[in-house]
């Protein structure tokens, strides 16, 4: 019942073997690059220098710093004639992340994304509708490939427009969905809008949901509104995109592809190694990739490696949900806090609607954080004590979880924004204070 | 039964004004209304209204939190000392309200006074039995 039965189900050991036998490879292929060209020579590293899988550690990071200034061909160790696609980060906030692929990494890639999704439960009688960006954003043709790979028809629908997204998932009779969490739940209020009941009006019984780190409760709650299995996506641009690790049926953390990534888990202050079971920084190593590998790379998102095995019998280590980004994490009067913290309360609380906003703001010189929570429009009745109580459950409950008392705002059914893309859930508009 | 509808709504410019624009839309027209404001940015409007069913799923598809709440509507004499008279019979009656607000009228006649007490069946008991004149619906809704 897999994808790849030997890959997939490779004793610990044999896993190892391919690790290193790849992780030379990967280095030979980095060191055609400038970057890990010169620093690994400065260095004296080579292909030599890693026995087992452990001697990794003698290996330098690579940070998204090291993307940035690099920028664009750095890590690049092949002639652009080989290449044949590149995808890239939108740059917000600096120079964008490329990726360059060539013939082999596409296909490698693509191959990923099939097993991801089988594992997953799709199949090639699905109708797959992949509800996300297609272009530079890799959701869109990574998913594309995957799911020809794999077989099903598939529906390049493309993010937004949600009224067409019902219609193709009517005319079409749609089973399976890409998108990330936060459209799902605005695209359920079209559902409701329009008079349709997404549980009957449609052939839908799968879900994957990815891009956008979200809850347990988040996924519970898309689950009963359409009555779907929803499953659980992780990727970065910098490892291809969506395909790295990916929930199976049992929906007990993601398996990780070990063949294709070596994964480590380090303490992102010390740098150090962090025992399994604890959560620490993912830190990735492409094994499979040719045109633009890389090494050590941090990925900033927080995680931890599941103990025990799965009753699925892969044997590809499994991750716990990424509870969040190590730069998501705000401060606020000495707090450290994770926006998924806030997203667990709220959503356990059944009259909370499914979009939520932080805000950090200066008020009188102290640091507040101010969330918006939009009221689900069928519990309200008009008892202005009931909003009240809400309000005050809600202040009490987030105060308990994160140390900090916020200030609750209940907002209009639909009234926060609702960005194409990734939901945007923290806004800071604190003022610097010189001190 | 008589019902006012309440709606949710944030202290923002124009969502006032959304509420309206569907009843205007609907012609439905307004009776009495009365607007509560909180230290939290939002308040709730209370409209009673000449259809409240229809006003209610109008807002709701308008994805506007409205619902309907059961009212108690007493008759009132518009006149001045008119409110403190009911007010006395309803304070002997012993029935408390969160919420209330009023209609004036005019020749003396027509105004009313509305009140959302916690427990609906049992303030109207205590109110018939003192003797106060409760509205009908129809009184309510449909006269001008």
């Amino acid at each position: 019942m897999y994808w790849e039965n030997e890959l997939e189900t490779l004793k610990r050991n044999d896993l190892e073997k391919l690790q290193v036998k790849r992780l030379k490879n990967t280095i030979q292929s980095a060191m055609n690059s400038p970057y890990y060209g010169n620093l690994y020579k400065q260095m004296g590293l080579s292909s030599d220098s890693v026995k087992s899988v452990s001697d990794i550690q003698k290996l330098p990071f690579t940070t998204k710093q090291n993307l940035r200034e690099n920028f664009p061909y750095g890590f690049l160790g092949l002639p652009t004639k080989e290449l044949i696609r590149l995808h890239s980060t939108s740059g917000t906030t600096g120079n964008p992340t490329v990726i360059f692929h060539n013939r082999h990494d596409i296909d490698s890639w693509a191959n990923l994304m099939a097993r991801s999704l089988y594992c997953a439960g799709v199949r090639d009688t699905d109708v797959f509708q992949n509800i996300c960006g297609y272009g530079l954003f890799t959701g869109g043709l990574g998913f594309q490939y995957g799911v020809e790979r794999l077989g099903c028809l598939s529906i390049p629908a493309g993010a937004g427009n949600s009224s067409r997204q019902i219609k193709l998932m009517q005319d079409y009779g749609t089973t399976a969905i890409h998108a990330i969490p936060s459209y799902l739940n605005r695209l359920y209020e079209v559902f409701l809008e329009e008079g349709l009941d997404p549980r009957k009006d449609t052939k839908l019984h799968t879900f994957v949901i990815g891009a956008e780190p979200h809850t347990e409760e988040q996924r519970q709650r898309i689950e009963e509104m359409y009555g779907v299995k929803a499953y659980n996506s992780f990727g970065l641009t910098e490892m291809n995109g969506p395909g790295v690790a990916f929930e199976c049926t049992y929906q007990n953390g993601l398996h990780i592809w070990e063949d294709a990534y070596l994964v480590e888990i380090i303490n992102p202050e010390t740098l150090e190694p962090i025992v399994d079971g604890e959560i620490g920084e993912l830190v990735l190593t492409t094994l499979d990739r040719q045109a633009m590998p890389l090494i050590r790379y941090r990925t900033r998102d927080l995680t931890r490696i599941l103990p025990g095995t799965c009753a699925c019998g892969r044997t590809h280590i499994r991750l716990d949900r990424i509870t969040g980004r190590s730069d998501d994490m705000f401060i606020v009067k000495g707090c450290n806090i994770f926006p998924m913290q806030i997203e667990g309360v709220l959503m356990k609380i059944p009259e909370v609607g499914a979009d939520y906003l932080i805000t950090l703001k200066t008020i009188d010189g102290n640091d507040e954080m101010i969330i918006e929570v939009e009221v689900k429009k069928d519990w309200f009745n008009g008892d202005i004590s009931r909003l009240d109580k809400l309000t005050k459950q809600l202040t009490a409950l987030i105060r308990d979880e994160v140390l900090v008392k916020p200030i609750i705002k209940l907002v209009e059914p639909n009234s926060l924004p609702k960005p194409e893309g990734k939901a945007v859930r923290v806004k800071e508009l604190r003022v610097a204070l010189n001190s | 039964m008589a019902y006012q509808v309440s709606i949710f709504l944030e202290n923002k410019i124009g969502h006032l004004e959304r509420v309206t624009a569907v009843l205007k839309a609907a012609k439905i027209d307004i009776r009495t209304m009365n607007l509560n404001h909180t230290a939290n940015g939002w308040g709730i409007l209370n409209l009673v209204v000449s259809n409240p069913e229809l006003a209610h799923s109008l807002l709701l598809e308008k994805g506007l939190s409205a619902a309907l709440r059961e009212i108690v509507v007493i008759e009132m004499i518009d006149q001045p000392g008119g409110l403190d008279d009911l007010l006395k019979e309803i304070v002997n009656a012993g029935v408390n309200f969160t919420n209330a607000y009023g209609r004036s009228g005019y020749e003396n006649k027509n105004a009313y006074f509305v009140i959302d007490p916690e427990d609906v069946t049992q303030a109207k008991k205590k109110l018939l039995d003192a003797g106060l004149n409760i509205m009908s619906d129809q009184s309510i809704y449909g006269t001008n």
